[in-house]
């Protein structure tokens, strides 16, 4: 069957044409879901490494 | 909210990171090896397990798995445990995932001085190995996920998504383009052949890059970049885009490796595309790290840690600049089989990799034995050698790939290649091979000073092994998503779910690329001369294989009118149907091969020419860089696998009759007589059962069955 896809879909110019729109789309929700993310989330996310204090290993500050 | 006190376990942590420092000397120090063997190619020693085409894959697997691959295991255990407040899942995982990798190292280094290797680059591992890999790999990844599942955070932060893919892809590259049929415990043939092999290969070469260099460190980035700039990364935003982009548009990118090949255009205008559009999610990484330093700028004066990430991460901004470039086709029909390539890729080795991995050894080694760095100035001075070095190292690459491209391609005004004599080409780039071996030089000096200053470091400090954290403990959400919940924010909280959307994304560009090469036939049209090795050829073919010399010749001829000249017919899907692996190599400092056979072609030699080549390149032209293999006429050709050997080809779909296989070494025998007969004839004497008979055998076929077709030399660019 998948053989019969690969055959029919128009000869092989086509794949650069379905990889772009299949890129196209996935990049356009990835956009999406960014913007729809809140301010303070993305502050909080962002600072993860930051939280991870530890008194023995941050003690030891700039070499 | 009860808090919980848990320790983190810098044990692993520190015994990667001193495996890291040893790998890294080892590797570099071949690496030196194999650049003055360019200057004095008598630094082979004239015994098989330091030749060029033997060490070769010992440098690039020492400096890729074991260095750069215990560099990112130090880095992953250190912060995984850190960004998850949780332990690693289970004490013993790690020392197997630790223990192991040290020991797939050394099997390989040994393995591949012995000669037993696939023959296919950067994946040069026999099938034992590679099994032992997969075991180890999994051991990792079940440890990571398992340290992710009993986290104590509800977010999973942006450099354990990198670090997941990683997981993820290097798991389905490694399978797919290692499976194999074994021949005994050192040999195998892999299942691909011809175009489809090479396609698998880069498919799995180029995004050995992507997955094992560049986002494991990119996860890196985003956690000690942060760290060392006390100060939260530029865009959180950004590193979303950047990271799903990345790996989906990343495995898309292999076939830029073999542009101008007989790989069907289609595949490698994809190549071109995808790899054009890569340069935006690479730099959405690079400018998200070096923005997160703003406002800090003024403690990367004084900090080493700092100074070691900024050109780390400026490096893999030249870098993934530089790659996208040398992908389109106009660049590449320059760049490619010169050390153009080799100068990209150290850039981002020595820059990217290196750099930061010493920025976290910096970073993280004073806080493990609670010191301070013993010295700033010896990290300054190591920062500056290991800068230098990294200059010398490529501008003079650039410069002689340029140099000897030009030289490839220049006609006179008659018509003529100006250069006919490869060796020509070669010999002009002494002097760069000189600069890039004080350069990889200069890099080692640094590498030494900075192990010097953390073994005083550690000498100072107290180690402490489990060091104490607490955390409250995670209150789990439900499974499905909350009200108001956003698919990929119930997604950054469900590791085995994110696994598998990561795997879908990585799986489409593979499988869109790979499966039309195997199911519409059109894509490799068959020549009807094509015939498989005779059961000498497959013998010397894996003689070939085993002493690496696809690590200095291609067997592609490009459809230049540069390269028809010189080397003959341009090479044509159909003619490697039969070839176990592929040896269509990826840079030339030898010339092309794959016309050596052709009686009335230019690159023609008699068998007494390859019999004296082999035992003394030099006697022959004392300007030559080829190493010698004088012991390939004393050894016995070991013919007690040739039956086994054609079986196997047999079960891959080689038509050879029904029943060869036992037949196969008369056959082997009658053939090695001539050639053994034809010698003599020229006052060699050597026995039919040597080792170089079967090599003179091999190269004497190369190009003879499209010859044999009848095929027009006519080139289709004029380049």
């Amino acid at each position: 069957m998948l053989r019969d896809v690969f055959k029919s879909i128009g000869g092989f110019e086509s794949f650069g044409l379905i990889s772009m729109i299949i890129f196209v789309v996935f990049f356009a929700l990835l956009i999406l879901h960014t913007f729809s993310l809140k301010r303070k989330d993305v502050e909080d996310f962002s600072r993860m490494p930051l939280d991870d204090f530890s008194k023995e290993s941050d003690e030891i500050q700039d070499i | 909210m009860e808090n919980q006190t848990f320790y983190y376990d810098n044990k692993i942590v520190k015994n990667f990171a001193y495996a890291t420092l040893f790998w890294g000397v080892i590797g570099m120090v071949v690496g030196l090896l194999l650049a003055l063997q360019f200057i004095w190619p008598a630094l082979t020693f004239g015994i098989p397990y330091t030749t060029f085409g033997r060490i070769r894959p010992i440098h690039t697997n020492a400096v890729i798995f074991a260095f750069v691959g215990n560099g990112m295991f130090t880095g992953i255990y250190y912060s995984l445990q850190r960004l998850c407040k949780a332990r690693m899942f289970n004490d013993l995982l790690s020392k197997i995932n630790f223990w192991g990798w040290q020991l797939i190292i050394v099997f390989a280094a040994l393995s591949f001085a012995g000669g037993m290797t696939t023959g296919k680059e950067y994946a040069e591992l026999e099938w034992p190995i590679d099994l032992l890999v997969a075991v180890i790999w999994l051991v990792f990844g079940a440890n990571m996920i398992g340290t992710i599942i009993k986290r104590r955070t509800q977010h999973i932060y942006v450099a354990i998504w990198f670090y997941i893919a990683t997981f993820v892809t290097i798991t389905v590259l490694h399978v797919v383009n290692s499976l194999a049929i074994p021949v005994n415990l050192f040999k195998s043939y892999p299942i691909y052949a011809g175009v489809q092999d090479a396609l698998v290969q880069w498919w799995y070469g180029h995004n050995a890059v992507a997955f094992f260099l560049t986002t494991p460190f990119l996860g890196l980035m985003y956690y000690y970049l942060p760290k060392a700039a006390n100060r939260p990364i530029y865009s959180y935003r950004l590193s979303i885009v950047h990271f799903w982009a990345l790996i989906f548009l990343y495995i898309w990118a292999g076939p830029h490796h073999l542009l101008y090949s007989a790989l069907p255009g289609w595949a490698q205008s994809l190549g071109v595309v995808f790899s054009v559009m890569l340069i935006a999610p690479s730099w959405g990484g690079m400018v998200n790290g070096l923005l997160t330093l703003r406002g800090a700028w003024d403690r990367v004066r004084e900090d080493p840690v700092l100074k070691f990430m900024v050109v780390a991460v400026t490096a893999y901004g030249m870098s993934t600049f530089e790659g996208p470039m040398m992908s389109t086709k106009t660049v590449n029909a320059i760049s490619h089989f010169t050390d153009w390539t080799v100068g990209h890729a150290h850039i981002g080795a020595l820059g990217w990799n290196g750099f930061l991995t010493f920025a976290v050894l910096y970073y993280l080694i004073p806080r493990m034995f609670q010191t301070q760095l013993y010295s700033r100035k010896i990290a300054n001075l190591h920062f500056w050698i290991g800068t230098l070095g990294i200059i010398f190292y490529a501008v003079p690459l650039y410069w002689g790939a340029i140099t000897q491209a030009s030289m490839w391609k220049e006609f006179t005004a008659d018509g003529f290649l100006k250069y006919p004599n490869f060796l020509e080409t070669v010999t002009q780039l002494k002097p760069m091979y000189a600069a890039r071996a004080i350069g990889g030089g200069l890099y080692i000096v640094g590498i030494v000073l900075g192990i010097y200053n953390l073994i005083l470091t550690i000498r100072a400090g107290k180690f402490v092994p489990e060091e104490a954290a607490s955390a409250p403990a995670l209150v789990r959400a439900e499974g499905k998503r909350g009200s108001g919940e956003g698919m990929h924010r119930w997604l950054e909280r469900r590791p085995v779910q994110f696994m598998l959307v990561a795997l879908v994304a990585i799986l489409i560009g593979g499988l869109i690329e790979i499966v039309p090469l195997y199911l519409v036939k059109t894509n490799i049209p068959t020549i009807a001369s094509v015939k498989p090795y005779t059961p000498l050829e497959l013998q010397g073919r894996d003689i070939y294989v085993r002493e690496g010399c696809y690590t200095c010749h291609s067997q592609q001829v490009r459809p230049f009118r540069s390269e028809t000249e010189r080397y003959g017919e341009y090479a044509k899907a159909g003619e490697y149907v039969y070839d176990h692996p592929f040896q269509w190599g990826s840079k030339r400092n030898g010339p092309d091969l794959s016309r050596e056979g052709v009686v009335s072609g230019r690159q023609y030699k008699p068998n007494s020419w390859h019999y004296n080549h082999m035992l003394n390149p030099q006697r022959l032209n004392e300007q030559s860089i080829m190493p010698v293999y004088k012991w390939l006429i004393t050894d016995d050709l070991d013919i007690s696998t040739t039956a086994k050997k054609i079986r196997v080809m047999q079960f891959l779909g080689v038509p050879y009759p029904q029943g060869y296989d036992k037949i196969a070494n008369d056959d082997l025998m009658i053939q090695a007589r001539g050639i053994a007969d034809d010698l003599k004839s020229q006052g060699i004497q050597v026995e039919p059962t040597k080792e170089i008979i079967a090599m003179i055998a091999y190269l004497q076929r190369l190009g003879k069955d499209v010859h044999a077709a009848g095929m027009p030399t006519a080139a289709v660019t004029t380049k």
